[in-house]
């Protein structure tokens, strides 16, 4: 009889929810003369981690927020011969809104196929592109299917990837390298994470077939240690990968030969920067240098390289399986293709998603996200990371492209998707990811670490409510300084979320300076929590819950707070029920 | 190599393939200023001052020093959004350099005398160069070295320790060791005569420092001087006991031994006009001083009995004494009030001085105020005259007690008067001291503008009035101030005069860029570790009996043994890079401001562990230059990057200190940094440092 299968989504993220402990649960537990226990990665349903699908008889069932109460019922269920019927998070309307808008490609194998296993990649059709590309094509041939496909850089310049490896096929040099960045370090961004996680393999085959197209013979895939997951399973992959001859030399029986090996980083944000990157794999501090000369010409140790993001390589075997003019059906104005989401910040329905071209910013949050989790009106995106901007909410209907999404001011960017709510601050964005730009600064250019750190002060102030009007002339100037006048991307694009925000939000940065007011609540300097006596019934709940003591009253009357006191910690707003503190 | 043509700011060139856009630029004679770039490095473009903008290009700037030529690429290294561009950089720069350019007294002294040099040559006994060093800014070391008020020994960092360096005495030492070696003051060569013909209004330390500078460049220099001697205010508001007759001769007799002719006893608007003089002179330099007594605004202060200070203070001047007899009332808190209190005092007089506020707010210098005290000056705080009346030679001066209030626009606090606590002093002489004013009658032909303060209106640094060739400087343009102000402002006003002369524009004199720690109780106490306490040397005084009873000089003057210990008190402060330093010339050049931003700077830090090399790790740009010296030149990593984002430094790795490397002291990184960050050890520090 055949078996039931049970699977467990095992990414860093389903893991983090709880989904280690459901496996090692229902391994222990689970009859194996009648079901089966299988890992696999991230399905991409992040909201309902940890997801366990059950497969019987051609059905595959999916199930999310599943915890030991709920494993019982999986294993009773099993026991049973039939489908547990709560709990199933693809058949309801969320479910539906949350997957039938998406387009997967790059993620088609993810949370589907063990990562860890070659023979299921191989069962989904694995390293058929490859063979394909090999046989059927010349490297030029595939370069021009690849230029035809309209494919652009994923990792958020969106340069076009068939054209990038041409001038590395058209580079002279004994040795050509062909680099993979996953240095993944944009907050909120888990994009290439979830891919490497998922389905090694697929990035595996996509260098290769760029390998045989370019006649780059070593490859590299720079990765952040800070992924010990994905570092693992495509260590394990590039070794299967080397055991079944589709890596290493002679790759197929042919002459062809591909060699490749994981560097992983060591915690710089700036070594996503190419040309920081390869310094880094050089073993050199990862300091960004001028271009030209382009990897191209100069890369790794002089040689001639290339360099693409997980996600790109990722969209290769289905082009070269299925075609240019089918990868490109999914097409909007200049952009082709889909394009990988990591839907963050106050949604309701957080996950990685993957949307043909062309759907909306509101598609997105509203349809596909479910809106904010509070309830509250959605006011911005924060698109691309922190050298992205913020997108307000009215102009939701800006489609995803390449060339739309720059034309407000932020940039695709590499995939981060961050939900904001009315209770959201702006200026205090905009700080928060300045802070973080400038503590990844490189520190080599005069502007971008002393530039960012002084805009960085100057909006720190404004936040603690001593900013001065001229605090956003300064600012606007030396962001316009700091853009034009860095070496790299990170310099450059540091200024967006303060550009985008004193843009479409510049009045809440006039309320924080000239009226000393966070209209989102946010800044603790321009705050008061009060309570609101009508409401109040006087229950104690928050001057029990107040760390430092600030609220005071007698039972049943109505409380006061003592703002010299109070720290503006918001505890005491969460814990009432009646609706009765306020932010002023 | 192929040739390629490139057009810089619109001037077509060839030059060889592979060249940068600087090494083209300069080809053509532009000036591109570059801080990171070195010809002995590998090109690390990271302090955007080399930036310039590639015509049709993405608008992003790009640094020329590392950017290749193309065949036909057109580029613009020098325009308004470029030089702002380097502007806004070396703000950055400076917003985060924690160093002084000048050492902190020098930057106070208004006559920017180089203190450290002259304090330097004392220390190794060359007392005859250190008066010539002086002379480069001020011609009246002995003069100064008696009566400055001494702004430099305020900013002193010495005072952190326990005391200023004693500065102004020193300058007296200087000019009394000359005198005694040389019998005159040594002065320097005059340049060939140049035929232009100046007249000066005044033989005051401003005309007469004017008439110095301007006859060493070799013009023809008239004086003319309303009273019988030169020295103005020097001479007659400042009394001998405290600056002789002989130093006046000594100093301003020098001034006419260069050739500068002073006449005498020649009011100008009367004896000769200011018109006149102008017509017939290629310039003019108004230098007539604040000779006019500000009114006390006291009914009755017409009365018989009552002097201004001024007035008093120029009879014992030209040798009378006046008859004030023996209770004198003097109203004021300045130095005047002071120097008046004491002559009365030596006169035989009591002196009773009032003071509207307390002694904080006094404006003499305290040193000033203590001898008077000493001396037996009674000064009567929180008290001011209202009214005044005198009968049959005695004086009644009746008196109100103040109290302060809030903050005026002085800083100080404002005095009101105390209702109902009028009280009456009995004098037979009142003597006001509460300012001058400019009399400005004889020059009112020239058409010189006047302020609304009644001062004669100047550009404050060049000193041209609105009427070309026309120059005003000391009191007459900045309203009574102290001595040395007036040299300083008479020597740059002779520089603009110079340049008005030879047909140059009139810029004045240059000002350089100064970087500085903070005021003097804001810099690090770090600053300070190591140095051993020494207490200041203290200047040997008349007795005092007789110095209450005579007119003779009451300082003394220091030996060789004290000033030299005096002088090795002096810490050096200041940068050693301050004549070389890259990032200061293009600060000077930019009209950079190190304050534009404010924010959080780099902490004092420094690494004096190496026998050769030190490091100031506060001063240093983030250039790299060093690291990269290190490794390319000498094949060595003494130096690497630490850290991330602003808090990013070029330090031995791993905390360690230099004398813990390899470093050999070769100095190659020394040569490459632009500022100095990295430098040679001078001797003084390996001696005094721990």
């Amino acid at each position: 009889m055949e078996k039931t299968k049970v699977f467990v989504g095992l990414g860093s993220c389903g893991i983090a929810a709880g989904a280690q402990d459901v496996f090692n649960y229902l391994d222990e537990k689970i009859d194996t003369q009648v079901s089966e226990l299988e890992v696999t990665s991230c399905v991409g349903m992040c909201y309902a981690e940890p997801v366990v699908e059950i497969e019987r008889g051609g059905k595959r069932v999916r199930y999310g927020y599943v915890d030991k109460k709920f494993a019982d019922e999986i294993i009773q269920s099993l026991e049973d011969g039939v489908f547990p019927d709560k709990n199933i998070i693809t058949e309801t309307d969320a479910g539906k809104a949350y997957l039938d808008r998406q387009v997967k490609i790059v993620l088609k194998n993810c949370g589907i196929i063990n990562p860890e296993s070659i023979d299921e990649y191989l069962k989904a059709g694995g390293y058929e592109a490859i063979k394909k590309a090999m046989h059927d094509y010349t490297p030029a041939e595939i370069i021009e299917i690849v230029k035809q496909s309209g494919l652009r850089g994923r990792g958020g310049a969106g340069f076009l990837t068939g054209q990038k490896w041409s001038f590395l096929a058209g580079a002279k040099g004994d040795k050509k390298f062909l680099v993979c960045n996953a240095d993944e370090g944009d907050p909120g961004a888990f994009m290439d994470r979830s891919v490497l996680e998922g389905d090694p393999h697929k990035v595996i085959e996509g260098m290769l077939v760029a390998s045989y197209a370019t006649g780059a013979g070593e490859g590299v895939v720079y990765c952040r240690a800070e992924y010990p997951l994905a570092i693992k399973r495509l260590n394990k992959a590039i070794k299967d990968a080397e055991d079944r001859h589709f890596l290493g030399d002679n790759i197929l029986g042919t002459d062809f030969s591909f060699h490749l090996h994981v560097k992983e980083g060591a915690g710089a944000f700036v070594c996503g920067e190419e040309t920081a990157l390869m310094a880094s794999i050089e073993g050199k501090r990862g300091f960004p240098r001028l271009r030209p000369p382009f990897p191209a010409e100069s890369g790794i140790q002089h040689s001639p390289t290339n360099i693409n993001n997980v996600e790109t390589y990722a969209n290769i075997s289905y082009i070269i399986l299925n075609g240019a003019d089918a990868y490109n059906k999914y097409s909007f104005k200049k952009s082709y293709g889909t394009k990988v989401f990591a839907l963050a910040g106050k949604i309701k329905r957080g996950g990685l998603i993957e949307v043909p071209m062309g759907l909306t910013i509101g598609e997105i949050v509203e349809e596909i996200g479910g809106g904010t989790d509070s309830g509250r009106p959605v006011k911005a995106v924060q698109m691309g990371g922190p050298a992205g901007g913020c997108i307000p909410a009215r102009m939701f209907d800006t489609p995803i492209d390449y060339d739309s999404i720059n034309a407000t001011g932020a940039i695709m960017g590499s995939g981060g998707l961050v939900v904001m709510d009315d209770k959201t601050c702006m200026v205090d964005v905009a700080r928060y990811f300045l802070a973080f730009t400038q503590k990844e600064s490189c520190g080599k250019c005069t502007f971008c670490r002393i530039g960012t750190k002084r805009m960085l002060e100057i909006l720190t102030r404004i936040t603690e409510g001593k900013g001065v009007p001229e605090d956003l002339d300064r600012l606007e100037e030396l962001a316009h300084h700091v853009q034009k006048t860095s070496l790299c991307g990170l310099g450059q694009l540091a200024p967006n979320p303060v550009l985008t925000t004193l843009k479409y939000f510049r009045e809440e940065y006039e309320a924080h300076i000239y009226d000393k007011k966070c209209p989102a609540g946010v800044c603790k300097p321009l705050i008061t929590i009060r309570i609101i006596s009508d409401n109040c019934t006087g229950c104690t709940a928050c001057a029990r819950v107040c760390p430092v003591h600030a609220i005071s009253g007698e039972v049943k009357k109505p409380h006061t707070i003592d703002p010299d006191v109070c720290t503006r910690c918001g505890l005491c707003i969460e814990t009432c029920n009646f609706n009765a503190i306020e932010v002023v | 190599m192929g040739m390629v043509n490139v057009t810089i700011n619109g001037i077509d060139m060839q030059i060889e393939e592979g060249s940068t856009i600087l090494q083209a630029a300069t080809k053509l004679g532009f000036d591109i200023p570059t801080l990171c770039h070195s010809d002995s490095l590998e090109h690390f473009t990271s302090c955007f001052m080399c930036a310039v903008k590639v015509d049709g290009g993405r608008g992003n700037l790009v640094p020329s020093c590392a950017t290749k030529v193309r065949d036909g690429m057109s580029v613009t290294v020098e325009s308004d959004e470029i030089n702002e561009s380097r502007r806004m950089a070396l703000n950055l720069l400076l917003s985060d350099h924690c160093g002084d350019c000048l050492p902190p007294c020098e930057d106070a002294c208004p006559a920017s005398i180089d203190i450290r040099g002259f304090l330097a040559l004392v220390r190794e006994g060359k007392e005859l160069e250190a008066a010539k060093l002086i002379r480069e800014k001020a011609p009246f070391p002995g003069a100064l070295g008696r009566i400055c008020p001494r702004p430099c020994e305020t900013a002193c960092r010495r005072n952190r320790v326990e005391e200023s360096v004693s500065i102004c005495y020193m300058k007296r030492y200087i000019s009394d060791t000359e005198l005694e070696e040389c019998g005159e003051a040594q002065l320097p060569d005059c340049a060939p005569s140049t035929g232009k013909r100046v007249a000066i209004i005044g033989a005051g330390p401003a005309g007469m420092s004017a008439a110095y500078y301007l006859k060493l460049q070799g013009h023809d220099v008239t004086v003319y001087e309303a009273k019988g001697k030169s020295g103005g205010m020097m001479r007659y508001g400042i009394p001998y006991y405290r600056l002789t007759d002989q130093t006046l001769k000594d100093e301003f007799d020098a001034i006419e031994r260069l050739g500068v002719t002073v006449h005498y006893n020649t009011v100008v608007g009367k004896d000769i006009t200011a018109k006149k003089l102008e017509v017939e002179h290629d310039a003019l330099i108004l230098a007539i001083g604040a000779q006019g007594a500000s009114s006390m605004r006291v009914e009755g202060e017409d009365s018989s009995g009552v002097y201004s200070g001024i007035e008093y203070l120029g009879n014992l001047a030209e040798g009378k004494t006046p008859d004030i007899g023996n209770e004198v009332v003097i109203v004021g808190g300045g130095n005047t009030a002071i120097d008046v209190s004491r002559s009365a005092i030596r006169n035989g007089a009591k002196a009773t001085i009032l003071y509207r506020r307390t002694r904080a707010e006094m404006p003499a210098s305290s040193f000033e105020i203590d001898e008077a005290l000493e001396e037996g000056v009674n000064i009567q705080f929180l008290a001011s005259p209202v009214h005044i009346s005198s009968e049959n030679g005695e004086v009644t001066v009746s008196c109100i007690r103040m109290k302060l209030g809030e903050p005026d626009a002085s800083g100080r606090r404002r005095p009101l008067p105390v209702e109902g606590s009028e009280f009456e002093i009995k004098a037979t002489a009142v003597i006001s001291a509460i300012g001058q004013k400019v009399v400005p009658d004889g020059i009112i032909d020239t058409g010189v503008g006047l302020t609304r303060w009644g001062t004669v209106q100047a550009d404050p640094k060049t000193f041209m009035t609105d009427r070309p060739g026309i120059f005003a400087c000391g009191d007459c343009q900045t309203g009574a101030d102290i001595a040395v102000r007036a040299v300083g402002n008479g020597r740059k006003t002779a520089y603009s005069v110079h340049q008005y002369l030879s047909g140059q524009e009139v810029t004045g004199e240059p000002v350089l860029f100064n970087s500085t720690m903070g005021a003097l109780e804001d810099v690090s106490e770090d600053l300070f570790i190591g140095i051993e306490k020494a207490e200041k040397v203290k200047m040997p005084v008349l007795e005092k009996t007789r110095r209450i009873t005579t007119f003779e000089e009451m300082e003394r003057g220091f030996s060789k043994e004290e000033a030299r210990a005096e002088a090795a008190r002096c810490l050096e402060c200041g940068c050693d890079a301050a004549v070389d330093c890259k990032l200061r010339t293009y600060a000077t050049r930019f009209n950079a401001d190190q304050q534009y931003f404010g924010g959080e700077i780099r902490q004092y830090q420094v690494d004096y562990s190496h026998e050769k090399i030190k490091m100031e790790i506060n001063k240093c740009i983030n250039c790299g230059a060093c690291v990269r010296a290190c490794a390319e030149i000498k094949g060595l990593s003494v130096l690497s990057f630490v850290g991330r984002g602003f808090t990013t430094r070029m330090t031995a790795p791993f905390g360690r200190s230099l004398v813990d490397t390899a470093c050999d002291g070769c100095g190659e990184c020394v040569a490459v940094c632009p500022t100095a960050g990295i430098m040679f050890k001078k001797e003084y520090r390996i001696e005094t440092d721990v």
